[in-house]
């Protein structure tokens, strides 16, 4: 019994074990172990050993059993801190909406934003502004994350340090003071485009105070073009207002009029307002060099450098004018059909496109008799004569900068000794301002803009200034040392002089009560009748050769800047939402790239994420290559707003800088490309070009779909190409036939493909709405984005150039990767589709006979409900899902710091710590204090806390989500319903009664292509949509009976274009293919 | 030998000793730490001590006096210190225990009443819904106007709720007598169930109540 057992040999067992210790040491041994786990999966690799790890794993084990039987027993104590004073018309819990505006470049969104208890947390379009559908931008859908952005300038400073807000505004009243002793001698002003009436005044009351102050307007993105372009064209201050809805055929000169350009959504309701309706659709024909959205929706296509579109302007003119040029059987028959259509046509010249191109395409639509009509010029204000330029030749000693980011946009060095600045972000022109005054968000601030079609709208804050902060006429006053320096005052003494000029005998408080109310006051503006172009400048026009362009090479490049569809000119790089929303046409998150055609990357030898250096005009940039099909070739595309030092947390380091070989021109020519021989991963959410056989996506041309409206007929749903009719009738009954006998509404939504041009608003709106994280390109990079809503494009192209149809064949389009995809001549010229895909409500839904914990079931009104504290994320039901629209938390991304979105490596509170320096402080110990802190910083913390959407869960780790039909919204609208029947039957909602819920996406939709509503009212809009000839349910084979169908897309080609084709280019990815056989 | 002899028992021993300690945690946990045991019968020490009997039974103020926001919010707010002193500048004006009113109200300072009803933050409960259907307050906050200091009456567990969203016909009663606490169909009790079923089963009828068991029902 005393033996000990280590000197003691007994037999067995212990030799055992000798041998695996002996083994442990081999280097076979360690080999094999290797081998068994992946590369360093055996190890941590922040530098914690296994050892460590365990102790920590029972540290946190001990503490958590040790909170489970103290505090845990019972919920920590809250208190509920009640007002001193009741607050009249106020209920705690209940929404507020107020009308407000965004101002933009060139107008203003007019907007209605949702708040809880003095937070705003959803901006939505204001339906009653006149024209408007209550869509809005993407850009205005994310602006709310702005507000909340944790890198925000909150403080006063001076040369970097923190000075108090009043030695702040007391050095503004000295600059006043100082300068209207001589006049404005020695200061400029440096701004960017506003419409606002209060800041023109403002600025008229700076002039006249300070006549010797220099006042420089400058945009990165310069959206003036087209009120300089008319203003020159017709001899008066006017500004085009296009009207897409009126014209039949429309002419885009690389115009992205639905994408890039000012003003998108209003354009995008405009033009889909003339698609809508198969009998009267429209007609786009589109010249681009660029792949845009506006090119997505064209019926004609054609590739072209965006330094020869003005070939083309020309060309039509002088055969508009009856003038017999030679010209390519495209273009001659896009004349003709412009000619044909006279009175209806629209022809719109890019914002990037020099001014020639604009007032080409001016005498086109005056030759065409469509100003007046399609083109409406309304009077206003000059244009400022001042810009980039001025801004370089500025010799003022005291610049002001108000808003913009000259320093990163223009390259600026200041030469003025002290630089004032009034600013959003600490960025990369605060380091080089001398005085830096944070500036408001348009949610805080009072202020008023004029809306493109010239009605003037009020900005209204929603919340008091979080940080503190300055409007931008706050502080002008200041400067211009007026008596009233409070925005509110500004902005009612401005709308106050707007009413006198009408009635001065009295201004009514209800006239600005009802302009705060409404979010508008309209009916001020009348359009200019009766002008004519100039035909001087007509006659100079005539002679485009002289600029004509040297011809393209792979040395002589031609390089195209624009504004991101995401980061706009770089002021939204640093939301997060706007970083994860897939690039509309590239599908690419947190990146920019260079984008060429598939020739010019033969030529060049380049594949995608090639990082290349491009020289321009001495100066370069490198950025990673992304074959972009439909570009032109020898283009280089280039999206500006990306490459910032300074952005911020979310936006520092992502992409590459474009500005630095920028010079103000949008096209320049003499570009060369080299190698740099590294490669740069890019974040894309859809490599998959094609839809792999299946028709997703069902187009018609308008012919057949007119056919088909005459007959009463459906064509898109059994008797489309390919559809493979569900191999045996369902076996069982459909669970929710009972249900739909007692329950009070059927939920159900259709999708017009007609008029979804594949924006993004709704991606962002549902994003907004639902709380929904962004998770960082790495986590996107291995599929884990969580955006409930997707915007699936694909590319077909012309069947004559298609590899083989058959499935079976490996060199078959949908049996190619993407590399292999990029190398086919097929993707030069391609037509795309855009479908939005989010969870379909399937009625016999896949998804939910295999949770195993039933934590996704039916409701008895046809929503695919999800559970989230039932869901133990199995992730079955993603598996079974023939949509793929089921999202998994893999991380809790809500939790995670913003600065380690980019990592690779995601910490846990194990082997994490939060804070800098002395702070910092280990995140078990800090769950351990809080278990709600996560790992995010006391401030950014609290600002995420404010900017949820009470309404809906925060999902945590773990937990499987997806779209809802946004379920709050129909439980409000239920609830409200029923409170007010009280007693009563009056329980259900009905559209008669205009209290059907909007989804978000819905709501947010610029086009009105997303319709929802009740499917068991048959007066209801999507019952009488669902009713359309052009109705289908995709993968509807499978017996899924989704609740969400499409209508296919309708297509309006010419006949005589030499591009025409008797079908959309997509049906025939499904011929001959085994779906069809099946049929057989 | 390694190991003494008694040890040939010990497996058992210790089967025996996990098996009986899982006998008495299993219905440990089961009991104490439900809902039930955990938040029924919670009373916590409130700054002021105001009585629900005194105003609601003996001065018989209606609920919505102070929860005015119940009919219209998810929320039942408290009122605001000055809804107080409508009364209370008249009514016990010098009362020291009212001093911390008195200055809530003076200085606009919130009143730190402690939280004793609470559902969990994925269910959304919604008060008007239920008070202006006719589910009255007695039914998840029990008989508020007998305590002179709130306490957690009942469980709020969601096999409570699903209780009665099971069979809503057996808890409703008319709108107009939802803030009563005391009322019942029929002072006789054996009465006033049987109008409860028979009633109720009329009233849910009429009104389009619907028994709602659905996920979408409380969880967003």
């Amino acid at each position: 019994m005393n033996s000990n057992p280590t000197n003691s040999t007994p037999a067995n067992g212990r030799r055992y074990w000798r041998s695996m210790d002996e083994l442990a040491d081999t280097p076979e041994f360690k080999d094999w172990l290797h081998r068994e786990f992946p590369s360093n999966a055996s190890e941590l690799e922040d530098g914690q050993s296994r050892r460590q790890f365990i102790k920590l794993m029972s540290a946190s084990f001990a503490l958590a059993g040790v909170a489970t039987l103290g505090a845990g027993c019972r919920r920590p104590e809250e208190t509920l801190q009640p007002f001193g004073q009741q607050q009249e018309n106020y209920t705690f819990g209940e929404a507020q909406y107020f009308a407000t505006a965004m101002p933009t470049r060139v107008g203003a969104i007019p907007l209605v934003v949702k708040s809880y208890e003095g937070r705003p947390v959803k901006i939505e379009g204001n339906s009653l502004f006149p024209g408007s559908n209550g869509g809005t931008d993407r850009y205005a859908q994310a602006a709310i994350l702005d507000l909340y952005d944790i890198d925000r300038a909150k403080k006063f400073k001076r040369d970097g340090k923190e000075v108090s807000r009043g030695e702040a505004l007391e050095f503004l009243v000295g600059l006043s003071q100082k300068f209207s002793a001589n006049g404005g001698e020695g200061i400029a002003f440096l701004v960017e485009s506003s419409t606002s009436p209060s800041r023109a005044r403002l600025q008229k009351i700076i002039a006249l105070k300070f006549p010797k102050a220099q006042w420089i307007t400058a945009d990165a993105i310069d959206s003036g073009i087209h009120q300089r372009a008319a203003t020159q064209a017709f001899g008066q201050s006017v500004r085009p207002v296009f009207n897409f809805d009126k014209a039949k055929v429309i002419l885009s000169l690389d115009c992205d009029f639905l994408g890039g350009e000012d003003d998108s959504h209003n354009h995008i309701r405009k033009f889909t307002a003339g698609r809508k309706s198969v009998a009267g659709m429209n007609r786009l024909y589109a010249v681009e060099s660029l792949f845009t959205l506006t090119g997505g929706s064209a019926d004609h296509r054609l590739r072209l450098p965006a330094s020869q579109v003005i070939k083309v302007a020309s060309a039509i003119l002088a055969s508009v004018m009856g003038g017999a040029t030679p010209m390519a059987a495209w273009v001659a028959e896009c004349a003709k059909d412009l000619v044909a259509n006279r009175g209806n046509v629209l022809v719109v010249a890019g914002q990037r496109q020099p001014m020639e191109v604009h007032l080409l395409a001016h005498a086109i639509n005056t030759a065409l008799d469509s100003i007046g009509n399609t083109v409406t010029l309304i009077p206003t204000a000059e244009a400022p004569a001042s810009g980039l330029k001025d801004l370089e030749a500025s010799t003022a000693d005291t610049l002001v900068i108000l808003g913009g980011n000259p320093v990163y946009q223009f390259n600026w060095t200041s030469k003025a000794k002290t630089v004032v600045r009034l600013g959003y972000y600490e960025d990369e022109t605060f380091a080089k301002a001398n005085w830096n005054f944070p500036a408001t968000h348009f949610l805080e601030s009072w202020g008023d803009a004029v809306a493109t079609d010239g009605s003037v709208v009020p900005v209204q804050p929603l919340t008091q200034p979080l940080f503190g902060g300055l409007t931008d006429l706050e502080f002008l006053a200041l400067i211009a040392g007026e008596s009233k320096t409070s925005a509110h005052e500004i902005v009612r003494a401005t709308h106050e002089l707007f009413y006198q000029l009408e009635d001065r005998a009295s201004y009514p408080e209800a006239n600005w009560k009802k302009f705060l109310f409404n979010g508008f006051a309209s009916g001020q503006v009348k359009p200019v009748n009766g002008v004519r172009i100039d035909q001087k400048i007509l006659g100079e026009l005539s002679v485009p050769q002289s600029m004509s362009p040297a011809t393209l090479s792979k040395d002589n490049l031609e390089v195209v800047f624009f504004r991101d569809a995401k980061t706009d000119d770089g002021r939204y790089a640093n939301n997060g939402w706007m970083q994860e929303l897939p690039e509309p046409i590239t599908k690419m998150t947190w990146d920019n790239a260079v984008l060429v055609s598939r020739a010019t990357a033969k030529a060049l030898e380049l594949a995608n994420g090639d990082v290349v250096e491009i020289s321009l005009g001495g100066k370069k940039v490198s950025g990673p290559i992304w074959v972009q099909p439909g570009m032109a070739d020898y283009s280089l595309g280039l999206a500006l707003g990306y490459g910032r030092e300074r952005a911020g947390r979310v936006g520092n380091g992502v992409g590459f800088n474009a500005y630095k070989i920028f010079s103000g021109k949008y096209i320049e020519t003499g570009a060369k490309i080299s190698k740099t021989g590294e490669t740069h991963v890019l974040a894309c959410t859809q490599h998959h070009w094609s839809m792999e056989g299946r028709p997703a996506v069902r187009e018609f041309n308008r012919t057949e779909a007119v056919e088909a409206e005459e007959k009463h007929e459906n064509i898109a749903e059994e008797k489309f190409h390919g559809v493979e009719p569900p191999i045996v009738a369902s076996l069982y009954p459909n669970p929710l036939d009972e249900a739909k006998k007692t329950a009070l509404h059927q939920w159900g939504m259709a999708i017009d493909l007609s008029a979804c041009v594949g924006c993004g608003t709704c991606a962002v709106a549902c994003q907004s709405e639902n709380n929904i994280p962004i998770v960082g390109k790495d986590q996107v990079a291995r599929g884990r984005e969580m955006s409930w809503l997707r915007i699936d494009r694909y590319f077909t192209t012309d069947p004559k150039r298609k590899n083989n149809p058959s499935r079976f064949n490996p060199n078959s389009d949908m049996n190619q990767t993407d590399e292999q995809q990029q190398s086919q001549s097929w993707i030069d010229d391609v037509q795309v589709v855009n479908q939005p895909m989010m969870c379909s409500h399937c009625e016999t839904a896949p998804c939910e006979n295999v949770c195993p914990v039933a934590a996704t079931v039916h409701d008895q009104e046809g929503l695919n409900t999800m559970a989230y504290n039932r869901c133990i994320g199995t992730r079955y039901c993603s598996n079974n899902c023939p949509y793929k629209v089921r999202r998994f938390n893999f991380l809790d991304f809500n939790k995670r710091p913003l600065t380690e979105l980019k990592g690779t490596l995601y910490n846990n509170a194990l082997t994490h710590s939060t804070g800098e320096g002395d702070k910092k402080e280990w995140d078990l110990l800090r769950w351990w204090k809080d278990p709600n802190s996560g790992m995010r910083t006391e401030d950014e913390w609290d600002l995420i806390k404010l900017s949820k959407n009470p309404d809906v869960t925060v999902r945590m780790r773990g937990v499987m989500e997806k779209c809802t039909y946004c379920t709050q919204r129909i439980e409000h609208a239920k609830i409200s319903q029923k409170a007010k029947a009280g007693a009563s039957d009056n329980v259900r909602l009905t559209e008669a009664a205009g209290n059907i819920p909007k989804t978000a996406c819905q709501q947010a939709c610029p086009a009105g292509a997303i319709v929802f509503g009740d499917i068991s009212d048959a007066n209801s809009a999507v019952s009488k949509q669902k009713l359309s000839p052009l109705n289908y349910a995709v993968l509807g084979n499978l017996l899924t009976k989704p609740r969400t169908t499409y209508l296919a897309r309708v297509r309006n080609p010419n006949p005589a274009m030499p591009d025409y084709t008797a079908e959309p280019l997509s049906t025939e990815e499904y011929e001959g293919t085994l779906l069809t056989t099946h049929k057989i | 030998m390694i190991f003494p002899k008694w040890t040939n028992s010990l497996p058992l021993v210790l089967g025996l000793v996990a098996a009986l300690a899982g006998a008495a945690v299993v219905p440990a946990v089961a009991v104490y730490l439900t809902p039930k045991y955990t938040r029924a019968g919670y009373q916590p020490v409130q700054p002021v001590p105001f009585s629900h009997k005194i105003h609601a039974w003996q001065l018989n103020v209606d609920c919505r006096f102070c929860h005015n926001g119940v009919e219209k919010s998810w929320f039942a707010n408290l009122p605001g210190a000055s809804t107080c002193m409508n009364c209370h500048s008249q009514v016990l004006k010098d009362d020291p225990r009212l001093q911390i009113v008195r200055d809530s109200a003076a200085n606009n300072t919130p009143i730190p009443w402690v939280q004793i009803h609470k559902t969990p933050d994925y269910v959304y409960f919604n008060h008007s819904v239920h008070v202006t259907r006719g589910i009255s307050c007695v039914e998840c906050h029990g008989r508020i106007d007998q305590m002179d200091e709130v306490k957690h009456d009942k469980s709020l567990s969601m096999s409570f709720c699903l209780s009665c969203h099971r069979d809503p016909a057996s808890r409703i009663r008319p709108t107009d007598k939802v803030t009563k606490l005391d009322w019942a169909w029929s002072t006789n009790s054996v009465e006033a169930d049987m109008l409860q079923e028979s009633e109720g089963k009329k009233m849910v009828a009429h009104m389009k109540v619907e028994s709602l068991t659905s996920c979408s029902a409380c969880h967003r």
